[in-house]
């Protein structure tokens, strides 16, 4: 079992991705925007984050940024899930260990998630 | 001296006039209507057309769909940019903030979300929500209005969207610079969709209702004709010149010709020659006077076929480019969308000639019957101002009878000529007769003409033999 972190401002996606993470034996945090998400990390150091591209005050990519910069929090590896904008985290492979494409696809989200945790990339 | 106010384009075709500009920069608007009235694809389509002007877009949502869902349903429409998405337009949701920690730090995070992104326009969508959250109307007045001056702050311009429609002396539209409804109604078994400025604070905007359809490529208004056109959009100057109507005959009939710069009604039952008269004044068609068909009957092909019968040569001109066929089926046309189509058309090839067939096509359209002397005031006004000559149509019900009606409500009011066509039984044949009953400003043959056809067009040259009763068709030999 893992603590994830989860940064997405759409209640209804986070709520889904939640039970979907919990289902799969997981604890999990979230939060509505990524500054929210990146107090959540300091204070809960948890073993994976995964966060949605556009949200208020600090955007997915703001987010990724903040925590490689930071020494404690540099290895947490992150996952980029994100419906228009996985372009973009794709074209920053240094911030993310995984970009998913939205809507989520339940197996392959797992899938990512176990990779993550284990240290490599699933893609 | 008055003051304009600085403006932001709209981007949707018809709702920058019916605004009296566009949006007032740094204002706030309501959009409100019923599900699926269009409010989203509005207020996106707007979103679009500021961002490429190279200004930012934030987009907030609350309860609703969510964004990828959003973004499936825009990927259908033109005006989308995907690649924009993050960059120059962000759409982020305030929901898990507003049921957190309320409607107060939904502003700060507003605020700072605004200023982050240097936004200079705020979509607000889901202001039932916010509603919903306040404890009193004046938490809602006091949301609407701390929204909208940290957004005037920075010169943001805001719309609020909202699937109710909030009375007109609510809290919300109290506070806000304008209010704008949509509306689909079902008059019959068909939809038209429809658009009212309720509120405009610092613009004359276009009142009453005005159509409006949704395509792929978004919103499209069409300003009610009669308040877009008023007057006319440029100024009238009367012509005693007299252009040739192309029929052998009518011109010595006309006193000289149709009358330069006139609307002219044929009017007659189905097979009396009007089509014949509009094909044969079209085809004088030149670079000087490029001539226009715009009809709801037949199609282009079928009237070029129908020339080739009568002898009258229109491939010519077609093929020179003096003369354009627009052809509306009349099936669910949308009477303001005609009249708009009708004089971008004649503006944009600086028409001459135009040929209406024929104005019970427009009337077809209308949802709202009583408004179509002040429709067809407007665009015969135009017309005339836009230095067209034109010929329209109007179909009599009866192919014969002893009563004739003046076509249309107060219509014949509003033509400068009139020209009557009819059928007559006389001596057991059928003939057809032409007569002209008025000419603007100048003396015209009163006499009853038969029409002839032939392979080199349409002739009125011979005179009817003396009856009596031949306006109703059933005419009777003169007695000697």
């Amino acid at each position: 079992m893992a603590l994830i972190v989860i940064a997405e401002d759409e209640f209804l996606i986070a709520e889904v991705l939640t039970i979907m993470l919990e289902d799969a034996g997981h604890e999990v945090e979230a939060a509505p925007h990524g500054q929210a998400a990146l107090s959540l990390v300091k204070e809960k150091r948890p073993d994976l984050v995964i966060t949605d591209f556009m949200m208020p005050l600090m955007t997915g990519l703001e987010l990724a940024q903040a925590l490689r910069a930071d020494e404690e929090l540099s290895a947490i590896p992150i996952i980029l899930v994100s419906g228009a904008q996985a372009s973009i985290g794709r074209a920053h492979p240094d911030m993310f260990d995984d970009v998913l494409d939205k809507p989520y696809e339940e197996k392959r989200l797992l899938k990512a998630v176990e990779g993550a945790l284990a240290g490599k990339c699933s893609t | 001296m008055t003051q304009s106010l600085p403006r932001i384009i709209s981007g949707i075709e018809g709702l920058d006039q019916i605004l009296g500009g566009g949006f007032v920069e740094g204002a706030s608007y309501i959009v409100q209507g019923q599900p699926g009235a269009g409010k989203t694809i509005l207020a996106n389509q707007v979103a679009f057309s500021n961002v490429r002007e190279g200004r930012k877009v934030l987009y907030i949502t609350l309860l609703a769909e969510t964004h990828d869902r959003l973004f499936q349903v825009l990927g259908t429409l033109d005006f989308f940019d995907r690649s924009q998405l993050g960059v120059t337009i962000s759409y982020v949701s305030v929901f898990q903030t507003l049921r957190d920690d309320g409607l107060s730090a939904v502003v700060e995070l507003v605020r700072k979300e605004i200023a982050r992104q240097g936004a200079t326009l705020l979509v607000f969508d889901g202001l039932l929500n916010a509603r919903d959250r306040a404890d009193s109307p004046l938490d809602v007045k006091t949301f609407v209005a701390e929204i909208q001056s940290q957004a005037a702050f920075v010169g943001c311009s805001v719309l609020f969207l909202t699937s109710t429609r909030f009375a007109d002396d609510s809290p919300e539209h109290t506070m806000v610079d304008g209010v704008i409804e949509l509306h689909e109604e079902v008059p019959g078994v068909r939809s038209v969709r429809r658009l009212q400025v309720k509120k405009s604070r610092g613009s004359a905007a276009l009142g009453g209702v005005h159509q409006f359809e949704i395509t792929s490529s978004g919103l499209t208004a069409y300003p009610r004709l009669e308040a877009a056109l008023r007057s006319p959009s440029v100024q009238d100057g009367p012509s005693s010149a007299a252009v040739a109507s192309g029929v052998g005959g009518l011109d010595d009939l006309l006193g000289g010709g149709l009358p330069a710069s006139s609307v002219t009604l044929v009017f007659g039952p189905s097979g009396a020659g009007k089509t014949a008269i509009g094909l044969s004044f079209l085809a004088k068609a030149s670079k000087d006077e490029p001539a226009l068909h715009f009809g709801f009957y037949e199609t282009p092909a079928r009237l070029r076929a129908k020339a080739r019968a009568l002898g009258v040569d229109i491939d010519s001109p077609i093929e020179a480019g003096d003369l354009e066929f627009i052809w509306e089926p009349m099936t669910e046309n949308l009477l303001d969308k005609l009249g708009h189509q009708l004089l971008q058309a004649v503006r944009r090839r600086k028409v001459k000639r135009l040929f209406l067939d024929g104005l019970g096509g427009f009337q077809r359209a209308a949802v709202h019957q009583p408004r179509m002397t002040e429709y067809f005031s407007a665009l015969t006004n135009e017309l005339r101002a836009l230095e067209v000559t034109t010929i329209a149509t109007w179909e009599l019900r009866d192919l014969f009878g002893p009563t004739l009606t003046a076509p249309g409500s107060e219509l014949s009011s509003l033509i400068d000529n009139l020209v009557m066509l009819r059928h007559i039984e006389t001596r057991s044949r059928y003939k057809k007769a032409l007569s002209v009953l008025k000419v603007r400003d100048s003396a015209f043959d009163p006499a009853i003409y038969e029409v002839s056809f032939g392979n080199t067009g349409i002739r009125i040259d011979v005179p009817l033999p003396p009856v009596v009763n031949a306006t109703t068709g059933m005419a009777t030999p003169l007695a000697t």
